[in-house]
This record gives C-alpha cells, structure tokens and sequence, in this order.
C-alpha cells in the first residue's frame, strides 16, 4: 500500500518559513494536487518528500515507512523535475535505463523495463536519439519513461508541464492522465495552475503562505471555499467580492447590505448560531458571487443589482464583461451573442444560494462550508 | 477507540523529539562522511604542504637555523635584524617599483591591444597566438634569452643602437635601467596572457551597450570611458591582485639576469629571502622576510578591493 | 511633381553626403590600417628575440664577441647542440620535467575535481569555511613554504632517506594549488542542480554520481585546468631550484640556469639549450592552440 502521510512537516530556509505546519494525507493510487502561488510551500513540501531537503521537524510516511531519515533512492519514489533533468550526454534508452543500472539489476531484465517503459510512452522511436535532439514534450515523455521504469510506489511531479507551450499542455496534460488510469501510482502533483488541478487531481490541497488553506474534491475546493483565498485562487474569472454588512433578520435569516445591494440569506445559506457572535464582533463582510453565476437582465429589473457595463472581452466561447456595481466591478460570464455594449446600464440577477459570505478574517461563513485546514480523506469528500 | 477515530489519528507523530533528533543527527552524519571522502583528498596535501608550512615558517622566523640543524628559539632577534637591514629595505623597494612599473606597463598595453584585437577582429587569430608564445617559455629561459636582448656585446638593442650610430649602452651597468631591463623581460613575457585576458572581458560586454551608447553620442574615448571602464571593473580588480601577487614574487628573471646585481639594485623580495635561506644560511631573516613578504602582498589585495571595490559604490550612487 | 530647383538641391545634397562618406571611409581605412601596423610591430616584438636566438645556437662562441657579430652563419655549426644533448644532462632534465609536470598534472586533475564537486554539490557542516580558507591561500607565496618544506621532505619521520632529489619529493608539495579547486567548483555549480538531484532519487551513490553524470559534462574545463596546471610546473622555478640539488634531478628550468653558472660565457650552449626547450613547446603549442587560448581566456571568463 503506497500511501503518503505528511505528518506535521515544518521546513524553513533561514528566516523564511516556507512550510508552516501541514499535515498531508494522500491514499495509495491517488492523484493529489498541491496546488498554490509561488513561495507558496509547495515545491518544498514536495523535495521533502523526495528526500531532496531535511525536514526541521514532522514525519513523512511512505508505504508504511517513515523515511525521513532515507536516502532519497531507498525511499522507492520518482521524481519528476520541471526542466525534466535529463542527463544531457547520454541516450533516450540510457536515460532510461540509469536508475535500473544504478541498482545492478542484470542486463536482460533492463532491456525488458526500458522497452516496456518506452512502449508505453511511444518513445520507441527515439531510444537512440538525445535529449537535445527531442523537443520538449518528448523530453517530458523521456522524463516519465525514467520515473516509471523503477515501478515506483509514488510519483512527485513538480510542475512538469509548465516548460510547455499551450496547445502541448493540453495534450500531455490528457497523456497523464491516462497513464495514471492506467498504472493507478499514487502521486503527488505541484502546479500553480489551477486548470491542471482542477482536471487532473482527486483531491486539491490549496495552499498560501506555507499553510494548507483547504484539501478536498475539485468540485469540493471550486464550490465550497474554506476562504477567500481558495475562492479567488479557483476559477477563472476569479470569484467577484462586494463588500457590505451583514445584519440579522426575524426568524435567523441573515440580510447583506451593500452599495445598491440587498440581499435576503436563508438560514439554510449561513447558520446563525456562531455567526452572529462574529458578525457582532465586525459586521463588514464581503459577498462572493462567481461570474458564471450572475445573469444579465435589462436596467431597473425588479431586485436586480444595478450596474453599468465598462468593458466585454469576447474570448469566442464567452463573453465576460466587467460592470460597475455594488460599489466596485464585477465581472460576469455571459452568452457570447448578447449585444450589450460598453456604457450601457444592466441589472444584475443571481441565485442567493449560490452566494458566499466571507468574514473579515477571509472565512467562509456559509453553513457548508469546510474549516480551513480539514482534511476530508477522499472516501470522505466523495460523498 | 473507534475505527473512525482510528482513521482521524493518522497525523500523530511516532518519533519523540530526542529520538527525532538523534535519527536526523546520524542520517546527516552519513552524509557529511561520504562528502568529506570527497574532499579529503586534496585537504590532505593541502594542509600538509600549505599551510602547516606557512605557520612553520612564522614559527622559524622567531628562531635560529632549522634548515640543517634543529632550531633554536631566539625570539625577535631575527626580526630586529632585518629590521635594520638596508638590503632588505632595498628589496623591498625594489619590488615595489618593479611590480608598479611591470604592471601599469603591462595592463596598459594589454588593454590597448586587446581594444585592437577586439574591433578589428581580421587574422587576429594569428596575433593572439603570436603575443602567447612568449608565455611558453620559462621566466627563467626568458631571462636568458634577453641576455640576447640586452648583452653589451651581442644584444639585440645595442647592435641596432650601434646601427643607428648611437654608442653602445651597458643597461647592467646602473641601477635603474637593469630594474627596467627586468621589468621588459617580464612584460615581454606576461603581454600575451593579459592581453588574452582582456580581449575575454572585452568580448563579455554585451555590444547593445556600446551602440546604446553610440547612439546616445557618444564618441570613441567617452564611450570607454563610460561604459567599458565601469564594466571591466571586476575583471580588472581581478587581475590587479592576481597580478600583484604574482609580480611581486618575481625571482627567476632576476636569478639568471642581474643575481641581484649591480650592487643590490635588482635584488627583488624574494631573491633576498633566497639568499638568506638558502645561500647565506642565516635562516632565520629568511623565514622573517617570507612572513613580511606575505604581509606585504596581504596589505595590497586589501587595498586593492578596497581601492577598485568601493569605489563602484560611490560612483554608482553618483549615477 | 517635384520643382527643379528641389531637385537640384537634393542632387547638390547627394554629392556632400557621397564627399564626407568618402573621407569617413578613408578615416576608417586608415584607422585600420593604423591598427594592423601596431598589431604587426607587437606580434614581431613577440617572436624576434625566438628567431634571433637561432643565429647563436648554430654559431661557435667565441664568434658572438667579434664586433659587430655577423647575423647569417657562413656554415652552420651544430657542436653547440652537440654539447647540448652529449655534453650536460639535458636528457636527463628533460624526463624530469616531463614527469614531474605530467604527475602534478594528473594528481591535480583527480582531487581538484573530486574536492570541486564535494564544494558545488555536496552538502556538509563547514562547507563555506573551508572553501574559504582555501580560497585565502591564493595570496601565499611560494618563497614563504619552500623553506619549511624542504625541512619536511628532507626530514620526514617515515622516509628511509631523504625525499630531497627524489620524484615524489619533487612532485607531491605542487600539487595542492587552490586555483584549480576554485575552477573547478565555480564550473561545476554551473550544471543544472536537477541533474544531480535527478541522480540521486534515480539510486546514484555520490560516487556514481560524480563519475557517470558529473565528470563526463566537464570534459572541456578538466582539459582547461590540466594545459594551466601543466603549463604552470614546466616553467616553475624556484621549487624545483630548492628540491632538486643533483644534475640528474634537475628539471629543464633548473638546468639550463645551471648552464649559466658552469659555462658564464659560452652563449652558444645556451641559446642552443634555448632553442631546444621552445621549439618543441611552440609545435605543442601550435597543435594545440585552441585548447591554449580558452584556458587564458577562462580566467576571464569565470567572473
């Protein structure tokens, strides 16, 4: 069973701590994404795991293992570099080839894993080529030929498509996910583009600032953010914020007030029991509304947002469209035929259900929502 | 404890933190051994011939004999003595005026030449290599081979002077032109390698700069001026202290030429320390000179970084 | 449709500009030429003094005194070179040379690059201090460690006799020069860190590592450092002038010095001796020239 327990794991460089606290629970054939800006903590997490860097304190748990204190090959996982780190003076095959060699297996056993590897990869054509005669993404299929080839009981991937041109990461993006149908190895992803994550992962752990924010099901971090980070961080657009206040209502409803904006949440929406502490504590709440939740209808249309519009970008499949409302702008997705234009007053519509009410401190305090930091295992968030 | 509960204590820590240090304390342990076995190799020889050496010859500065016999500990007496000596102030002198004039000579013409080589760039292949070939010999060879430069009876200068109609001229014959006579051996010598050396760093200045700079108006010398220099600084710091260390060591040449001669005027640092040490067996001045020797080129790379290093600073806080 | 009168100006405007583009082109021309002038004058000063050596070498002695001497040889003498070969231990100094520079040569090569690497790559307590510490003895000079040094391998516990005139007394005290450590470190650190981190998850001991992933890449500076290292003992001088007391140990530099002393006037000996030790050093040179070039101009390079 190749499962990874991250237990506690603090690392710093120097002043700088770059993971504060994260505990990581990944199940064996899983594909978790660690997902997160820059500096964020997670390629360290990652080298750590790797055996690459020195844990200042916190267990990782490899296949039952505690490995901390391994070299990084007894640890029996593969990495996967962003510059792919192939060995520039030596053949596709005996890239390959290396880490089998480098454990002595016999000959005739290593020609067999390369081939197999290679097949699987479609690289048979270019087992004599070398690496500066293959472009990047056959590179990045040499890369995996090797990472595969040690049947390794987990992958590490660190960002390996981002050296990639568009088009290319869309295709091996698919590639990847097949293979890991297809082999089912337990493995651990780092990328800050939230499109791999949200394509590719079981689970995502979001993470800011050397803290795990929240780990869950794509659908899971994209619907139910534990914060405003995780809110903004997923979905392109990002999630619009207005701010306002929140103010009780008879009968444990909740009512937002904004500028222009006033809105009526159900309990069923936002649970009054802790709430009202907090909100009588600050009062100044943001609203979040994702632009693919918001309708446009004519100016003056009964209970809408009024806005006006300020600019459309058509990007062929939608059209989005920046409006000056509530006090700030709100972007929002829409039928890219509509023939609104720039200037124009519009009435904005949405669904109180779908909103999210995010408390000073960036809380998500919807009744739904997660604690930052929990850990649905995956049975768990599947349900 | 339930299942449930079971599952959720997946994240407590097996390791106390004594078991955990000492784990990480062995494991990094492995490691520093197995990079030490890298190094070892050459730290061996290194602290055998270097620097164990180094603290033994200021160690024998405060003593008397060691070479053929044992030492005995005389305190500063050795110092005092050369403190005193006029033949070591002289070298000293000596070496300085020689390292100032062998280097101002040689940096300027390197640097000349290598602005040449650099933009009119048309067979120079067959000039670098024809200003290297005097680097193949030995100083020593070089020495002996300005013996045909400079003899007063074959040398090359006087039979062209003669030539000309001027009188032969005896270069050994005073001081200052023997020191210039080394000082052209050693330029001779050393022409090709720095003018390798600046032609490298001359070609490391991205030409975008130079045109930015044409175009702003800049004319020839300003352009060096503004832009080259400043950009140069680190390799010229670089050399500087290169170049003082090694020219202030200067002895073959004088060996095979002048031995010091006429009367003392070429006699360098360590051609004095040579002689101490090895000719006149009073050791002890020796390893004191050696131990000054080393001071002296101690003091001049400070000054130099000094020199050449802040000043970067204040310019650029100019800028 | 333009006046003629325009049209005037702008031909009278053509033959200014083609005038000063002519002068800009003479000025340019003459500037070259100017440049090449004193490229040639310094190249000659470079190579005369070799090719006037030749004239003495096939000359007997005492002619080089007549005044003025006579340039071109009526026939040409070769008892100098004679003398040379047959006369003095030249041979014998030769052999050392070639030994004494090739061991240094090689043992350099093999710690500089293994103590090169542990610098780059390897992670240990005391790293910087130590890199430090080597990097500071740059400025030592020779004079102040050949004394103590001769004590050591004349008096060594351990040796059944003096080290003094022997070859590993001779060769092991040059071989720690600092300067090669530090180039070899500074190239290494240029590798890509995945490379070697790629290795290591792959099962490579530090030892594989370095041999199958890291030496292999660094071909062009070892031959770098090895012409330095070589080059630098061919013409070292004063350590092989304290270590070495016999002839038949004397290295080339030694030697032909030696000639100075035992013969003060027979410059025909020693312009043959001359010319024997640089014209085979100039063909080496010539073979290898760009091997030569790139090891002055790393130096630069490497800031």
């Amino acid at each position: 069973m190749a499962e990874i327990l991250i237990k506690h794991l603090v690392k710093s460089f120097g002043k700088v701590e770059a993971v504060k606290d994260v505990s990581l629970r990944i199940t064996d054939g899983e594909f978790l994404v660690l997902l997160g800006p820059s500096g964020c903590g997670k390629s360290t997490i990652l080298r750590v795991v790797a055996g690459l860097e020195d844990a200042d304190s916190g267990e990782i748990v490899v296949g039952g293992r505690l490995v901390n204190f391994i070299d990084p090959v007894k640890r029996n996982v593969a990495m996967v570099f962003q510059n792919y780190a192939l060995y520039p003076h030596m053949t596709v095959r005996k890239n390959i080839a290396f880490p089998l060699e480098m454990a002595k297996k016999p000959k005739h056993e290593i020609e067999a894993a390369v081939r197999r590897s290679a097949a699987i990869l479609g690289l048979e054509e270019m087992l004599e080529r070398l690496p500066e005669q293959l472009s990047g993404g056959q590179r990045q299929r040499v890369a995996l030929a090797r990472a595969i080839v040690r049947e390794p009981q987990a992958f590490l991937m660190d960002e390996p498509l981002s050296n990639l041109d568009a088009q290319l990461r869309i295709q091996t993006r698919l590639e990847l996910i097949q293979l890991h149908a297809r082999l089912g190895i337990t493995t651990m992803y780092v990328t800050h583009d939230q499109v791999e994550a949200m394509t590719m992962g079981h689970r995502i752990a979001v993470m800011k600032d050397g803290v795990l924010q929240q780990i869950g099901t794509p659908q899971d971090v994209y619907r139910r953010p534990a914060n405003i980070f995780v809110a903004t961080f997923l979905g392109a657009p990002p999630m619009n914020l207005v701010d306002g206040t929140l103010e009780s209502v008879g009968g444990g409803g909740w009512r937002f007030r904004g500028q222009n904006v006033d809105v009526q949440l159900s309990p069923e929406v936002l649970s009054p029991p802790e709430l009202r502490h907090e909100v009588e504590a600050t009062g100044n709440v943001k609203l979040g509304l994702r632009p693919e939740h918001i309708r446009i209808a004519a100016p003056g249309e009964d209970g809408g947002l009024p806005g006006r519009v300020l600019f459309l970008e058509p990007v062929g499949s939608d059209l989005y469209l920046t409006v000056e409302a509530g006090g700030g702008t709100v972007q929002v997705r829409t039928d890219p035929d509509s023939p609104l234009q720039q200037g124009e007053n519009v009435s904005l519509l949405f669904d109180p259900w779908r909103v999210h009410v995010f408390g000073a401190d960036g809380h998500n305090l919807r009744r739904d929502a997660p604690s930052v930091g929990a850990q649905p295992a995956l049975a768990e968030a599947a349900s | 404890m339930s299942a449930e509960a079971a599952e959720r204590a997946w994240d407590e820590l097996t390791l106390s933190p004594a078991e955990y240090r000492r784990a990480g304390a062995r494991y990094r342990q492995r490691r520093s051994v197995r990079a030490y076995l890298f190094v070892v190799p050459y730290l061996v020889p290194f602290l055998a011939f270097l620097v164990v050496p180094l603290f033994w010859s200021i160690w024998l500065s405060f003593n008397q004999g060691g070479l053929l016999d044992s030492a005995k500990f005389i305190g500063l007496k050795n110092w005092r003595v050369i403190g005193a000596d006029t033949e070591l102030t002289t070298s000293i002198k000596n070496t300085a005026i020689y390292a100032a004039e062998a280097i101002f000579l040689v940096f300027t013409l390197a640097l000349f030449l290598a602005l040449l080589l650099n933009r009119y760039r048309r067979g120079s292949n067959f000039y670098k290599l024809a200003l290297y070939v005097p680097l193949l010999a030995p100083a020593v060879l070089v020495g002996l081979i300005w013996q045909f430069v400079t003899n007063y009876d074959f040398g090359l200068i006087n039979v062209a002077l003669v030539h000309l109609g001027i009188g032969r001229v005896n270069i050994f014959g005073n001081g200052t032109s023997a020191l210039l006579a080394i000082v052209g051996a050693e330029v001779w010598r050393g022409l090709g390698f720095w003018t390798l050396y600046f032609l490298a760093s001359l070609q490391n200045i991205p030409e975008e700069l130079l045109d930015a700079a044409r175009v702003d108006g800049a004319r020839g010398f300003q352009r060096f001026r503004r832009v080259t220099v400043p950009l140069l600084r680190p390799m010229l710091l670089f050399a500087v202290v290169i170049a003082i260390i090694a020219n202030f060591q200067v002895f073959d040449t004088v060996y095979v030429l002048t031995q010091g001669g006429p009367y003392l005027s070429t006699s360098t640092l360590v051609w004095f320390i040579w002689k101490r040490l090895f000719a006149f067996q009073q050791t002890g001045q020796g390893y004191a000179a050696a131990v000054l020797l080393l001071a002296i080129i101690l003091v001049l790379t400070a000054v130099s970084f000094w020199l050449l290093g802040s000043r970067r600073r204040r310019r650029t806080r100019e800028a | 449709m333009a006046a003629p009168g325009a049209i005037a100006e702008v031909t009278e405007a053509h033959a200014d500009y083609a005038r000063a583009a002519r002068r800009n082109r003479l000025l340019g021309f003459g500037k070259g030429v100017a440049a090449y002038v004193v490229l040639t004058v310094f190249a000659a000063i470079a190579l005369i003094p070799f090719v006037y050596l030749l004239s003495p070498s096939f000359r007997k002695s005492y002619e080089l005194l007549t005044f003025p001497p006579q340039w071109i040889p009526h026939s040409l003498y070769t008892g100098n070179f004679h003398h040379v070969l047959h006369g003095t231990s030249y041979p014998r100094w030769a052999l050392n040379t070639l030994i004494f520079a090739g061991s240094v040569t090689a043992v350099t090569l093999v710690i500089d690059t293994l103590a090169g690497y542990a610098f780059a790559r390897l992670r240990f307590p005391g790293r910087s201090l130590i890199f430090a510490l080597v990097i500071a003895t740059l400025m030592i000079p020779t004079a102040a460690v050949v004394a103590p040094l001769y004590i050591m391998i004349s008096r060594l516990p351990g040796w059944t006799h003096s080290g003094v005139n022997t070859y590993p007394g001779l060769i092991l005290p040059m071989v720690c020069s600092p300067l090669g450590v530090f180039m070899m470190r500074q190239f290494i650190s240029t590798l890509p860190e995945a490379l070697v981190e790629a290795a290591r998850l792959d099962g490579a001991g530090e030892w594989q590592i370095f041999r199958k992933i890291v030496l292999p890449l660094m071909k062009p500076a070892i031959v770098v450092l090895g012409i330095f290292t070589f080059m630098f003992q061919w013409v070292n001088f004063l350590w092989p002038l304290v270590i070495t007391t016999t002839d038949n140990m004397k290295t080339l530099t030694v030697g032909i010095a030696s000639l100075q002393g035992q013969f003060v006037t027979d410059w025909g000996v020693i312009s043959a001796a001359s010319v024997m030790t640089i014209f085979p050093m100039i063909v080496v040179f010539l073979i290898f020239q760009r091997w030569f070039v790139q090891a002055s101009m790393a130096g630069a390079l490497k800031q």
